[in-house]
């Protein structure tokens, strides 16, 4: 296990270090830099910004500092001369007594400032929106989990009869619609033909159903797939016979002994299926104007604000290849049979 | 001997031997391919998917022939429209056509026809007899039917005529750059690193330099690095158009030439040198192209007035419009010829607004026709990007083995692991900074790049599963056979493993082509994919999203194009299930 892990992490940072590598020469190999608009700037204004974002340094220190994990920004802290003349190679505050910032850029969690929302730093922008997406993705999640475990057993106990087709061909008509077509038919069905929910906000929880519900339905249909897969599978088996041998109930050999085996691709699937669900979200975020990180990565992506984008970009790696090795340790303890090492 | 063999329970006749040679000869084996069309025949499920992706890739192949309207004519009204249903009551305009400036309302009347894709002459007439005069003569002229409207002028007692007749190639007024002896150099540089400098000196073979006085002024055209100034003629002449000079610059000055100097003297309309300093001088080869001007619509219109003019009846102008956006490459030639079917089998007939119009008066079912066609061509295309770069990468891989394919393979996996859309979508936000210049440079538009990236990302699976067969394929004999007789690796890999993991890669590629159209959908909709004014049925989900509001709910914006994705996905996946379950060589005589 321990191995495992190890190799994961060893991963995730050369991962992570591309992704930010990449995509932090590609921003600065653009011509003209963000603050480039149709009029000329005044040239004192301009050095300005530069300065306030660093855009004046060389591209390897704006690098470095980027990265982190020190702040370059304060050099107090790094390499001062002390009151007395000798160089001090850290400091936590100053000879006057300002406490200095050390540390800096991702390594240290900070994303910089963002380049549109001019009074905000990007990390003030995720803390404000990442609860927000958050909720909806769990909400979602919750959803697709209920909703397809249960059509996914139901169809499994009775395969061929008519509710089986029809739960599996409405499982192939969600993978097949985008979710943005499912939340205009439902925003027109739910909020103007019948008016039960709001259409757009955020704030009480009639604003999370329909989200939730659109952004889960796609990952619902796939869940549904596999747990009737899965499920068909287990209750073949011998131990399943078994348990009906012994004359425990049908409920119970089912929830308590099919169940079990029947769910594993599931948990296998719940990494892409977090994955997908953040991508959805960009979509959905817009549809309902949800204030949560998609909508702001989209609108930095459009209107060039670049550390914005890549603080996103690199929290979801982040996120997702977490998430990824959790679900591939869970499926280790469900599953004996599969081992660690064997990757 | 011979007796022992003839009599022996083996031997057979020579008729029997030359029976059974021939029956062997003729025997044919069912091949995989046509054993899985069996199958795939049988499932009746992907059998219709499959007529029904024909059916529906034929008619959006066919889309300029469809006797449709436009999919982009814009209403030129000034003020938006609400999306209308045909087949209810319509609702009333916002203003009446009828109350507008001269332009607006004949626009608008013109408009209402939908067939956008035509020239429009436009006449001065004193009475109905010349605006009728007018019309004939165009009907005769172009061998075309011609539409007139007629509309009172705002001023005086003037007639304002439009003759509309569909829409040729030729129509267009062009000017074709024609070789000439003249050739020389450009010398480009920056005055005070602001105002461009360029000056051409043009010889002919024989030594004689170009008359700089035959020119009387000059505009400039600069994309990028190459450079095209047209040179005004003094005397103009018919048929001729400005002299073009071209020549491409070693690097860009990123300023529009200010000065332009031919053969030592400044032409008019230029700024004066300058004594500033002098940066960045450049000199590059350059060669001057006579415009050869092409006999189009209004050019033969005005020629016949003069020479037989109608009483009462003034040319005024010509103006073209186009139904749709020109396609590129392989489907123009295509496209010109369908176009020209169309005029010739429907004339200016079209259908009516089966399936309603949307917030700017555009015709829904057009759209969707023409959305799909971009739809499947991204979808195809990058998902053929997708195969290439897959098979290749996933057959090296399982092939050569080892380190190497574990290191290969690894690397899949943490791409997997990655949310690539965030990352893609920030890829395409910075290249859309280059657009210009890579449009300029390599030709490579925002499409292609699109392609490329989906191309980049939807391999992954594509690698894994080529791998997986690969590995198992690696040590069959034949292989080992082809190994023996000395058979390189490309060769091997190429003439033997590729084909045989050919089923597992149409199926995988049906199931990718969904994949990437939705994708194409998704990224559409976020504004980050096709384009206005070209379709596709991203754009079109978003125009349903952006109608939908709580006073009137224009549900043919949501229902159409969905019921048109949701099916063409559908059939989609259906199709790729049908076919992994006909070619899967685990189902194989299961049935």
């Amino acid at each position: 296990m321990l191995r495992f892990l190890l190799r994961r992490l060893l991963w995730f940072v050369i991962t992570i270090f591309t992704v930010m590598t990449v995509s932090f020469f590609l921003m600065h190999s653009v011509k003209g830099g963000p603050f480039d608009g149709e009029r000329k700037l005044d040239p004192v204004i301009e050095a300005n910004i530069k300065a306030r974002y660093h855009l004046d340094w060389p591209v390897w220190r704006q690098y470095l500092h980027y990265v982190g994990p020190f702040n370059l920004d304060d050099d107090r802290a790094l390499a001062a001369r002390s009151g007395s003349g000798s160089i001090q190679l850290w400091r936590s505050a100053t000879d006057a007594g300002e406490p200095t910032d050390a540390f800096g850029g991702v390594l240290a969690g900070d994303f910089g400032p963002s380049f549109r929302y001019k009074d905000f730093t990007v990390n003030e922008i995720l803390e404000q929106s990442l609860p927000i997406s958050a909720l909806l993705g769990l909400l979602s999640m919750m959803f697709a989990i209920a909703l397809g475990v249960s059509a996914g057993i139901a169809s499994a106990l009775r395969p061929g009869s008519g509710l089986d087709l029809s739960l599996r061909l409405a499982a192939t008509g969600g993978i097949a619609l985008p979710n943005f077509f499912i939340a205009s038919f439902l925003i027109i069905l739910l909020v103007f033909l019948v008016p039960l929910l709001p259409v757009a906000g955020w704030g009480r929880i009639q604003h999370m159903l329909l989200p939730g519900f659109c952004l889960g339905l796609v990952f619902a249909a796939y869940i549904a797939r596999l747990t009737r897969t899965g499920m068909l599978e287990t209750l073949s088996s011998d131990y399943i016979r078994t348990a009906h041998a012994k004359g425990l109930s049908s409920r119970t050999v089912v929830l308590r002994h099919a169940l079990k085996g029947g769910l594993l691709p599931v948990v296998s699937y719940l990494g892409p299926a977090t994955a997908g669900i953040l991508t959805g979200s960009l979509v959905i975020e817009r549809i309902f104007f949800i204030p949560g990180t998609g909508s702001h990565f989209i609108n930095a992506a459009t209107n060039r604000d670049y550390t914005l984008a890549m603080g996103v970009t690199i929290l979801f790696t982040v996120l997702v290849y977490a998430l990824n090795t959790v679900v591939d340790m869970a499926y280790t303890l469900l599953d004996p049979r599969i081992s660690l090492e064997d990757e | 001997m011979a007796d022992d063999a003839s009599t022996s329970r083996w031997a057979i006749e020579d008729d029997d031997l030359a029976r059974l040679t021939k029956e062997a000869k003729e025997f044919r084996g069912e091949s995989l391919w046509s054993d899985a069309w069996r199958r795939l025949e049988r499932s009746r499920a992907a059998f219709l998917a499959l007529l029904f992706l024909c059916a529906f890739g034929t008619l959006s192949l066919l889309a300029p022939l469809l006797p449709i309207p436009s999919p982009v004519a814009l209403s030129l009204r000034d003020e938006p429209t609400a999306p209308q249903w045909m087949w209810s009551a319509p609702e009333p305009p916002p203003r009446e056509p009828d109350k507008g400036t001269s332009a607006t309302r004949s626009v608008a009347n013109l408009w209402n026809d939908g067939w956008r894709h035509r020239s429009t002459v436009r006449f001065d007439a004193d009475s109905q007899a010349a605006a009728t005069g007018v019309r004939r003569r165009v009907a005769d002229l172009t061998g075309r039917a011609a539409i007139a409207e007629i509309h009172a002028a705002e001023s005086g007692a003037e007639l304002d005529v439009h003759v509309s007749v569909p829409l040729l190639e030729s129509d267009r007024p062009r000017v074709d750059p024609t070789p000439t002896t003249f050739t020389g150099i450009a010398t480009a540089w920056l005055v005070e690193g602001a105002r461009a400098v360029h000056s051409v000196s043009l010889e002919d073979a024989d030594g004689t330099s170009f008359e700089a006085a035959s020119v009387a002024g000059w505009s400039a055209e600069t994309r990028g690095r190459s450079v095209r100034l047209f040179l005004r003629r003094r005397t103009p002449t018919a048929g001729r158009a400005d002299w073009i000079v071209e020549y491409r610059l070693r690097e860009s000055l990123d300023a529009q030439p200010a000065t332009i100097v031919l053969n030592g003297e400044v032409l008019a309309g230029s700024e004066p040198i300058g004594d500033g300093p002098r940066t960045r001088a450049q000199t590059v080869d350059a060669s001057l192209f006579e415009g050869l001007e092409h006999d189009d619509l209004g050019r033969r219109i005005e020629a016949s007035l003069a020479a037989d003019p109608i009483e009462g009846a003034r040319y005024v102008g010509t103006r073209h419009e186009d139904g749709y956006w020109e396609f590129k490459g392989l489907l123009a030639p295509l496209d010109r010829g369908l176009r020209r079917a169309r005029i010739a089998m429907f004339g200016l007939w079209q259908t009516g607004n089966w399936m309603g119009t949307d917030g700017q008066g555009r015709d829904l079912l057009a759209r969707i026709v023409w959305g799909s066609r971009t739809s499947i061509i991204v979808g195809i295309i990058a998902s053929l990007c997708s195969l290439l770069i897959g098979v290749l990468y996933g057959s090296f891989s399982g092939y050569v083995g080892g380190r190497v394919d574990n290191v290969m393979m690894r690397i899949v996996d943490v791409l997997y692991s990655i949310p690539f859309i965030f990352v893609v979508i920030f890829l395409i936000t910075v290249v859309n900074e280059y657009r210009t210049e890579l449009e300029d440079r390599f030709g490579i538009d925002r499409e292609k790049i699109f392609f490329l990236v989906i191309g980049a990302i939807y391999w992954l699976t594509m690698a894994r599963v080529v791998r997986g067969q690969v590995l198992s394929l690696k040590n069959t004999e034949f292989i080992e056979a082809a190994r023996v007789i000395g058979a390189s690796t490309p060769r091997i890999l190429l003439a033997h493993v590729v084909p045989n993991v050919l089923s597992v890669v149409i199926v995988y590629l049906t199931l990718t082509i969904p994949a990437v159209m939705l994708f194409e959908a998704f990224l559409s909709f976020l504004g980050l994919g096709i384009e206005p004014p070209k379709v596709s049925w991203g754009l079109l989900a978003v125009d349903g999203t952006q109608a939908i509001n709580p006073l009137k709910i224009y549900w043919w914006l949501v229902v159409f194009p969905a019921a048109a994705m949701g099916s063409t996905l559908l059939a989609l996946n259906v199709l790729g299930d049908g076919l992994r379950d006909a070619l899967d060589p685990k189902l194989r005589g299961k049935h």
